[in-house]
């Protein structure tokens, strides 16, 4: 095995770990203020990934304009589902997360069918930019390398938003204490909402880019929600830097097992390690142990 | 004939680089009543999930009639005949309130309706027994500090650990309790109390006091040697203990 | 009161018995798929409804099992009742270790885990040539509904049986106690390790039994539908909408929507999908305990009234 061939690899593997990094990133704004993992995170990823497959075989609608309007869209299906649903979650049934799985892999379900019945089953990709560049013994796809950087340049985004915001400064007063977030006047109700329809876009905004890089259907959901847990799981959850680390080995794992076995391994193998990760330390790698 | 019961040896616990218990060593003996006092994070209940093992000491040992229990699992350290209530109630809010005591009384009762018998002598014996058909959840505070107490003592315990059971309570409920912890003595159980404030009831119903300040003991004696000792008042109180004599306000949960 | 109940389940069952025999084969198939889905709704119960640990991926031991039995018929010429039996012993061994495992994690992560184990196990299945890769095993056609309908019958009495057990035994209340809260469960002498491996042991032998008599009803196994997570679904949206956590729970929900189930997911996946997973969310806003607590409150009142009435 050559060393370019691993050079490659990890290349690809690091760029699309940056498109895992932002997904996981929607799913770690909610879980943060929530409490919630989103099981039907994927299903909001594979929504828009195929919602821009559609519009650019019909129109040919550019990536820049497709990702804003699933942004937007999501953001208001986000908030919808947070009022109409989560919001009224029974408290005394269960443990809060216990009913919160319970509904979010219902929704995940749901939004499975519904893809199917406005999308159909088939695969779907979107041939958009398919090029590569060449440096020394590396090939860079374009369609990786816009993937990856249009990650960074969200990721980013939201960064700055969390940090110099209202909104962002309540959003992490809620993460970090609730109680205290609470007693400082802040409207934990809108918090909730607006960070489930944040966290929802995102999930759609990398939808978007990961459609660049990836075929799918409405059932490959569940294989991201799972990807995406895995990264926040490796990184440990709430840790937004674990996050980018979790991303590169997933991103690394995806992108070697699909070389050296095939696709359908490649699918199982963010679970594998996600798995042997938690056995060994159930905290994930960064996270802090006996939490 | 008076081996101790419990005794603690030299133990430790770090969390990070806060040292929760630095080197405390104590005895309990047979039938007695001890009560540790100290301030907000003095390390109470640190000991307490030392000795009921739901967590290890960084050093040290603590024996149970002879034994070191320190490796122990907690469902042993129970059967064997330590009981604890927890600081911040835990009921098990969707079962019925004599399933509650119920469960701990498994450990001696083969059969669940033997149980679910020996838990409702209990739930009398602590004021309880009207309410034994009612989910846990719907207890008010006071309530859901009594069934702590009554899960406990469903265990038949030798040794019973009390967290802060009269923090939040009124200063009638809190003599009530306070008549209740003698009487376990009766009853040949032994009681360690983690104590903030209610220095009254304390003075009364302790035999021995032990002071604990930022993990480590700084005194241990009769109530009478404790009001007495010039340290324990300045660390604890900021003055002397005639004070103590009213009750001083209790703290709520935090 | 209790006599009457028994009575009234001994006829039924002497009906489940005796009747299938006598129907076509359309409604004797209606009949097994009710039995089946719920004898998997009161597996599902135990571990998620009892010991509080949500699991997405039983349908990993239906699976098992399932290709236990078509390899035991197809390449070790065994009876498919040898290979379903097989199939549910190996599922009962895998438990215990995976049990302890994946046992130490919780919410989210025992969910998404399980979840994951059978899409693994799906991979698993699409590879290797043992199982016939992505086209699946076929077993040998023209065989008899009717012994699967008995064995399927059997083992879901046994599964009632467990959660009748389970719901009036000290396992179940040691089980309620650690889903409530596992620490304080473990300072009042409950061995949460082993008591919730148990549960999850028959949670995995039950699925695992079934699977092999599906295989053998179906007449081939392919990776996709052995290890299908609507399976999941369907336990999941039956036992909340009978009541989860109870003993008449799965059994009113799965007699309810067994047929609806069926019908839907083989001629229109979407709405299936759709309106199983939207029952799901709507239930737990509208009905969260289910139907089960609902009826046996009214019954209550009414004996309370009764018992009035008789003074
Ligand atoms: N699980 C933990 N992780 C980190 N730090 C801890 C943990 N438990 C206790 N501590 C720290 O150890 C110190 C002792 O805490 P402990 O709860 O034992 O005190 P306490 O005497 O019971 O106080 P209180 O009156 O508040 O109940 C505190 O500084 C506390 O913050
Ligand atoms: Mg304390």
């Amino acid at each position: 095995m050559h060393a370019a061939l691993i050079g490659q690899l990890t290349i690809d593997g690091l760029l699309v770990g940056g498109v895992y990094a932002l997904s996981a990133l929607g799913l770690n704004v909610i879980f943060g203020v929530m409490r919630i993992v989103n099981l039907a995170h994927g299903e909001f990823v594979i929504g828009a990934a195929l919602l821009a497959a559609v519009l650019f075989e019909r129109w040919h609608a550019n990536l820049f304009v497709v990702l804003p309007l699933a942004f937007v869209l999501a953001f208001g299906l986000g908030a919808l589902i947070q009022r109409a649903f989560l919001r009224r979650l029974p408290e005394d049934l269960a443990s809060a997360e216990t009913t919160s799985l319970l509904m979010t892999f219902g929704l995940s379900y749901f939004f499975v069918g519904a893809w199917l019945a406005f999308f159909s089953g088939n695969f779907r990709s979107v041939p958009y930019l398919t090029g590569a560049w060449t440096i020394g013994p590396f090939s860079i796809a374009q369609a990786r390398l816009v993937a990856f950087v249009a990650s960074g340049i969200i990721a980013v985004l939201l960064a700055m938003l969390l940090r110099y915001t209202a909104l962002g400064r309540s959003i992490r007063a809620t993460s970090q204490n609730l109680q205290g977030a609470l007693a400082c006047g802040v409207d934990v109700e809108r918090v909730r909402t607006l960070s489930f329809a944040l966290g929802t876009a995102i999930a759609a905004a990398s939808g978007c880019l990961l459609i660049l890089i990836f075929t799918v259907n409405p059932e490959t959901g569940a294989n991201v929600t799972l990807a995406s847990f895995a990264v926040i799981a490796l990184g440990g959850l709430g840790n937004y830097a674990g996050t980018l680390v979790g991303a590169a080995v997933i991103g690394l794992a995806v992108s070697f097992t699909g070389y050296f076995a095939t696709a359908q391994v490649a699918q199982a193998a963010p679970y594998v390690l996600f798995i042997l990760v938690l056995l060994v330390r159930p905290a994930g790698i960064l996270g802090k142990s006996g939490a | 004939m008076s081996a101790p019961l419990l005794e603690i040896e030299n133990v430790s616990r770090a969390f990070g680089g806060v040292r929760a218990l630095d080197g405390v060593s104590l005895r309990v003996n047979q039938g007695e009543i001890l009560c540790i006092i100290g301030p907000n994070g003095a390390g109470k209940t640190t000991l307490f999930n030392i000795i009921s093992g739901v967590m290890r000491p960084s050093s040290g040992d603590v024996r149970f009639q002879g034994e070191s229990i320190v490796r122990w699992p907690p469902q042993r350290i129970a059967a064997a005949g330590i009981a604890r209530t927890y600081q911040i109630a835990r009921p098990f809010v969707r079962l019925c309130v004599r399933d509650n005591v119920a469960v701990g009384a498994l450990v001696r009762e083969r059969t669940l309706e033997r149980a679910r018998c020996a838990a409702q002598e209990i739930l009398e014996s602590v004021g309880l027994a009207a309410l034994a058909d009612r989910p846990a959840g719907t207890l008010t505070l006071t309530q859901r500090k009594r069934l702590e107490v009554a899960r406990a003592l469903a265990l038949r315990p030798k040794l019973l650990l009390l967290d802060e059971v009269m923090a939040g309570l009124t200063p009638t409920e809190i003599d009530a309790m306070g008549d209740f912890i003698e009487q376990l003595q009766e009853r040949g159980i032994a009681a360690i109390g983690g104590v903030e404030h209610v220095m009254r009831v304390v003075m009364r119903i302790s035999h021995r006091i032990v002071v604990l300040d930022f993990g480590k003991k700084i005194a241990d004696g009769t109530p009478a040697e404790i009001a007495a000792d010039p340290r324990v008042g300045e660390a604890y109180f900021g003055t002397s203990l005639d004070g103590a004599g009213a009750s001083s306000p209790t703290k709520g949960q935090s | 009161m209790r006599g009457r109940a028994l009575i009234a389940f001994i006829i039924v069952v002497t009906i489940l018995a005796l009747v299938p025999p006598f129907l076509n084969g359309y409604a004797r198939s209606l009949l097994y798929i009710t039995v089946l889905y719920v004898a998997l709704a009161y597996a599902w119960n135990v571990i998620s409804g009892y010991a509080g640990y949500l699991s997405f991926g039983q349908v990993t031991f239906f699976g098992l099992g399932a290709y236990t039995t078509a390899i035991s018929v197809v390449r070790g010429h065994l009876p498919w009742w040898e290979g379903a039996l097989l199939g549910g012993l190996i599922s009962a061994a895998l438990a215990v270790p995976l049990g302890y495992l994946m046992l130490r994690l919780r919410g989210a992560f025992f969910a998404l885990g399980m979840l994951g184990l059978a899409q693994t196990l799906q991979v698993v299945a699409n590879s290797w040539q043992l199982t016939g890769g992505g086209a699946g095993l076929f077993l040998p056609p023209g065989s008899n509904a009717l012994p699967v309908y008995y064995w399927t019958l059997v083992i879901g009495l046994l599964t009632f049986a467990a959660t009748l057990f389970i719901d009036r035994s000290a396992f179940g209340l040691r089980l309620q106690a650690l889903r409530e809260d596992e620490q304080v469960a473990s300072t009042l002498g409950v061995h949460v390790t082993t008591t919730k491996v148990w549960a999850f042991v028959i949670s995995a032998i039950v699925p695992g039994l079934l699977g092999g008599g599906y295989a053998w009803y179906l007449t081939y196994v392919e990776p996709v539908s052995a290890f299908a997570t609507r399976f999941d679904l369907q336990a999941v949206a039956m036992t909340i909408l009978g009541g989860i956590g109870t003993v008449w729970g799965p059994l009113i929900g799965g007699v309810l929507m067994s047929q609806v189930s069926e019908m839907l997911a083989a001629q229109y996946p979407q709405a299936y999908l759709m309106s199983f997973g939207g029952l799901v969310v709507v239930l737990l806003v509208f009905l969260p305990r289910g139907i089960a607590p609902a009826v046996s409150a009214a019954l209550a009142r009414r004996r309370a009234r009764g018992a009035q009435g008789h003074q």
